[in-house]
């Protein structure tokens, strides 16, 4: 089962994310794609560490290249999220940028064939009106049509609204 | 409590008009005993930080209308940034809270809990 979770900041796709893998047996990985800047995201990661506590989850830390995880007892992966790993793939510490449509495509695919179940969360990056530079619009782009083909490949699409899940593809596991 | 969500200008506020609410029944952006607050994030994005506090209020009220302000590029300005943040965690607790969750699209009003 292949699950794609999309919505805007702080609507609760992470902790709906986590119901989702409680389905699903052990073990159970967390692949954070979170690169700490400082104290708010510090914070943010600390928030999620505890979320998962709990939940049997294992951790991989993995910034870029989830393509290389490997998965010897298969199991559930929530991959979070699919805005971090774009920025990470395109940009680097100097600022260089590259276009990584074809890895993000051909690695997520990988790691979702070693799992028996990928739960991937997303964000809904182009819906405001606000100016941007070049590059930050060829993000917009690229993270866009990332959604539309992971959203057309997997089983499940999920909106989430005010921590409401509204199913947009697919029958509710 | 009535929870009702949308973009700007997507027609809440004509949405709850039409439930018969008139103007005077309507706070704009301040928290006051009237019974429908309009703009809630006017509020929280102003102070993010004392937003999780509005929580007890809230649920007095009938009718909570707030713009979704969490989609888009997520901003350079870490104000505005934990504003976002802040707006969509209170709008979470404050749809466990409510009896009915509305959101409009385009004018259109989706029935989302209750």
């Amino acid at each position: 089962m292949k699950i794609l979770l999309t919505g805007g900041s702080g609507c609760g796709k992470s902790s709906f994310a986590e119901s989702l893998v409680m389905k699903f047996p052990l073990p159970r990985w967390y692949v954070a794609t979170m690169q700490s800047y400082g104290a708010e995201s510090e914070r943010k990661i600390a928030r999620h560490r505890a979320m998962r506590a709990t939940k049997g989850f294992e951790t991989i830390e993995s910034q870029t290249d989830v393509g290389k995880i490997e998965l010897p007892r298969g199991g559930t992966v929530l991959l979070e999220c699919l805005c971090n790993l774009t920025a990470n793939e395109m940009f680097d510490a100097e600022g260089n940028e590259r276009d990584p449509y074809d890895k993000i495509l051909r690695e997520v695919r990988s790691l979702a064939e070693k799992a028996d179940n990928l739960i991937l969360v997303t964000n809904d990056v182009g819906s405001d009106a606000e100016s941007y530079s070049d590059s930050t619009l060829r993000y917009v782009d690229t993270l866009g049509r990332l959604n539309a083909v992971f959203a057309s490949e997997f089983d499940l699409v999920y909106e989430l609204v005010c921590g409401i899940p509204i199913l947009l593809k697919g029958e509710a596991v | 409590m009535i929870l009702v969500i949308g973009a700007r200008s997507s027609g809440k506020r004509a949405y709850v008009e039409a439930l018969g609410y008139g103007p005077e029944t309507i706070a704009d952006g301040v928290l006051d005993d009237r019974p429908v607050l309009y703009n809630l994030q006017d509020i929280t994005m102003a102070d993010p930080e004392g937003a999780p506090a509005l929580l007890e209020s809230l649920k007095d009220k009938e009718v909570v209308v707030c713009d979704e302000v969490g989609s888009g590029v997520i901003p350079l300005e870490k104000a505005r940034r934990l504003g976002r943040e802040a707006t969509g965690r209170l709008c979470c607790q404050l749809a466990r809270e409510a009896t009915q969750v509305v959101r409009l699209v385009a004018g259109i009003p989706t029935v989302i809990k209750g």
